[in-house]
């Protein structure tokens, strides 16, 4: 078949090679040509300051010690945000009180971005892990809430409808037909606030702590180390980008699991 | 009328999606002024047909000539109305008439009366401001069919126009097709796998084969519009039709 | 009839009844707020402020610059225009290239792999980069701002142009348009809904991102004040600060809102 290369099997990965190598190169050649090498270390450099911080401590643990700080930083608050906002998001939707008397504060609290509550945070807490949970907290909590809640009350009204001539009670529908139905808007939350949670973990290392990625980075500006800091950033990337992968695939799992229950 | 020039030429036009052939070698001329229903079972290959007419595809092998070009809508005036619903939806009834105008650069004063005019013809100037999501299915298509006949187009392509609608606006939407095909004189392509439709339609039908598509055969309807489906004559061109059919 | 206007005034009656909860649920939490801090005095001012005196800092607010050498609306500017500068150059910048990538596959083969190299990074991560390259200053939280608007906007415009249905496209290529001409009467039309919500989440994505640099390493805007009043002890101030971060992203927000509907008239409506 006389098929162009563009439409050939290899057009992605050929162009994705040349793209990233080109990327780089005129990288190393920028910052090997010019006086912007005094401030900017290469790629080359950067790389080998990430592969080396596996193995040489950067303050007091290696590029992998602060990478698990944080990750158990996420791991620990995400999961209770979640757990708390699923139950908050659906109990506004199921009992339309609660939501009342619920969502003044939701809305007050909702535009003020996580990392604005840093210094009260700290205030209120120390410079310990409460401070980290708390704001990690709140990045996470409102988006699953507010998905959570969508997805309880846009539940189709007929299939209510139905159950209910058929003689459930409000709270077997709610059990049964509810809950099962906002689980990919609870999902869809839940992936939002993840990569939210992880830019927050590190703000807020950025800002106060002493491990951690984001402690990687910050220290790294105050000691001029640009490759310190873009050795972290790599490891930023790579962590934001596996987790997002990794809520994709859950997403695919339990969607087919969605499906087959309903 | 002048309805023995060769408008659309079609030269062995083969069309193959990796390794599945669709089309299978057709030829067929189209005269100016011609209204040809092609007909064929659903998955045969009707679709892109009409898409290696207007270029949507490329051909495998083969050549298509209008007017003795070779085909080309930047500079044929081609209209295509299309088998799914392809109204935009962040224009009014009116700018989706006025559409292929625009394109074609003609002034604004003249295209205004023009999709006037054909927002009248079908049916939809009260409805000209608003937006397709506020229509019915049957409206839409209307749409569409306005958009394609306000460019006078000297090529008409329809991809199984009606398939969707239900059967009294289909009637009606026949009828106003065959009166505006009167009016202008445009050559259409109609393409459907309805035979009474075709055959209410046309003045000649192309019955193609299962796929991969060839042409099985061309028979011209000679009734005078309107016609009458209960009329004799119909109804044995009806049945010609179907028993050719039978053989796919 | 008559049973569609009974049906319908209970509904009021029910959504008055829910608004007289959630007034009272204000009220309450006020109430307790003020009870544990001025009231009963439980909780140390140095901690938690009462709501008296949060509301007595916020005016006076705008016109003390104590203790953290600025009026509210002095940080509130020099954090807006660092914000809007980011924002206008990401903006400018981003939609052209998401446009381009997604209608000319070619160079989204080539640009999109080192795209997505940077788009798992989050905006502030760069902070620190800025900041060694150009110092504190306007430069270094612009460059900051502009990563996080570029990133979310490019993606938005992106994703929004490769909506674009095929049948729009054939009806304009049938009729006889160019592929530029597609490209503006059909493709971005398509993509506006997308491309006005890419608006917003970069205009967030600004907003915090400002205030993150600040945070760490400013001397003026709204974010250096509630961090100067952390160590000074004034969490007053702080509140204030974080109350006047949250009204003015809302209010941003609320201008976008607006745009967007001028934009969109007749695709938002009756939905
Ligand atoms: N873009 C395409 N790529 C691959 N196969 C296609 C494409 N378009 C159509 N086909 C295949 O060509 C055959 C004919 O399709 P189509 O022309 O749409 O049929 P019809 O319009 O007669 O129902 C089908 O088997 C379909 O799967
Ligand atoms: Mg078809």
């Amino acid at each position: 078949m006389n098929k162009t290369f563009w439409e050939s099997k290899w057009a992605k990965p050929i162009s994705a090679f040349i793209s990233i190598f080109g990327f780089l190169l005129i990288w190393h050649i920028g910052v090997n040509s010019s006086s912007l090498g005094e401030l900017m270390p290469g790629p080359i450099d950067v790389l080998s300051r990430f592969v080396g911080s596996f193995s040489v401590n950067i303050g007091q643990y290696t590029i992998l010690g602060h990478a698990l700080w944080s990750l158990s930083r996420v791991a620990i608050a995400y999961s209770v945000a979640s757990f708390a906002g699923v139950i908050c998001g659906l109990a506004m939707g199921r009992y339309p009180k609660f939501e009342a008397a619920f969502r003044p504060y939701f809305e007050i609290i909702r535009p003020i971005p996580p990392i604005a509550w840093i210094p009260m945070a700290i205030l209120w807490f120390g410079l310990g892990e409460l401070t980290k949970y708390f704001l990690i907290f709140l990045a996470a909590f409102s988006n699953v809430t507010l998905n959570a809640y969508t997805g309880a009350i846009s539940v189709d009204p007929e299939l209510i409808g139905a159950a209910r001539m058929l003689g459930a009670s409000d709270n077997q529908i709610f059990r049964t037909i509810t809950i099962p139905a906002s689980v990919p808007h609870i999902f869809a939350g839940m992936q939002i606030s993840l990569s939210s949670s992880w830019a927050t973990v590190v703000a807020a290392e950025m800002v106060r702590s002493s491990e951690g990625i984001g402690w990687m980075i910050v220290s790294g500006m105050e000691i001029n180390n640009m490759q310190q800091i873009l050795a972290g950033i790599v490891a930023i990337g790579l962590i934001g980008y596996g987790l997002a992968t990794f809520m994709r695939f859950l997403e695919r799992k339990l969607l087919v699991w969605n499906e087959r229950g309903a | 009328m002048s309805k023995n020039i060769i408008k659309l030429e079609v030269k062995n036009l083969c069309k193959q999606f990796g390794d599945l052939l669709v089309l299978d070698d057709i030829s067929f001329n189209v005269n100016k002024g011609e209204f040809l229903c092609i007909v064929g079972p659903t998955g045969c290959g009707k679709t892109t047909f009409i898409n290696s007419i207007t270029k949507l595809y490329t051909p495998t092998s083969g050549e298509i000539l209008l007017d003795n070009e070779i085909v080309d809508p930047n500079k044929h005036n081609i209209a295509y109305i299309f088998q799914e619903e392809s109204t935009m939806d962040w224009l009014t009834v009116f700018q989706n008439v006025e559409f292929g105008l625009k394109v074609k650069k003609i002034p604004k004063a003249e295209r205004e009366i023009k999709v006037n005019e054909y927002l009248e013809i079908v049916g939809l100037t009260e409805f000209k401001d608003y937006y397709p999501r506020e229509l019915s299915a049957s409206m839409l298509q209307r749409v569409s069919i306005a958009r394609a006949f306000v460019t006078e187009p000297d090529l008409l392509l329809m991809d199984e126009p009606y398939g969707q609608l239900d059967i009294e606006l289909r009637f009606k939407l026949e009828d106003e097709l065959i009166n505006l095909w009167e009016r202008t004189g445009t050559t259409v392509l109609f393409i459907t796998h309805n035979i009474e439709e075709a055959v209410y339609l046309a003045e000649n039908i192309m019955i193609l084969t299962n796929k991969p598509a060839k042409v099985k055969s061309r028979l011209p309807v000679n009734l005078q519009h309107p016609r009458d489906i209960a009329d004799p004559e119909f109804v044995e061109i009806r049945n010609k039709v179907t028993e050719l059919i039978r053989w796919w | 009839m008559n049973e569609d206007i009974s049906i319908d005034s209970v509904q009021k009656r029910e959504k008055s009844g829910y608004i007289i909860i959630s007034l009272i649920s204000l009220v309450i939490g006020i109430f307790l707020w003020w009870l544990f801090t001025e009231g009963l005095g439980t909780i140390s001012h140095k901690i938690m402020p009462g709501p008296i005196r949060v509301f007595q800092s916020f005016f006076s607010k705008f016109y003390v610059s104590a203790p953290d050498g600025a009026t509210l609306l002095q940080h509130l500017g020099s954090s807006l225009q660092i914000t809007l500068l980011g924002y206008v150059i990401g903006v400018a910048i981003g939609i052209p290239l998401g446009i381009v990538m997604a209608w000319y596959p070619k160079f989204d083969l080539f640009a999109r792999p080192v795209f997505d190299l940077l788009r798992p990074i989050p905006g502030i991560a760069w902070i620190p980069v800025m900041i060694v390259l150009f110092g504190i200053g306007l430069l270094s939280k612009g460059m900051v701002v502009f990563l996080s608007v570029f990133v979310a906007i490019t993606i938005n415009t992106y994703t929004g142009i490769q909506q674009t249905k095929s049948v729009h496209k054939w009806v304009s290529h049938t009729f006889g348009a160019s592929n530029i001409y597609t490209l503006f009467h059909v493709a971005i039309p398509t993509a506006l809904p997308m491309l006005m919500t890419g608006l917003r989440v970069a205009l967030g994505a600004a907003w915090t991102t400002i205030i993150a640099a600040e945070l760490l390493a400013s001397t003026k805007g709204i974010g250096f004040m509630i961090q100067q009043s952390r160590g000074l002890f004034r969490p007053d101030i702080i509140i204030v600060g974080m109350i006047a971060i949250g009204i003015t992203g809302s209010v941003l927000g609320w201008l976008l809102g607006l745009l967007e509907k001028r934009v969109l008239k007749g695709r938002l409506s009756k939905e």
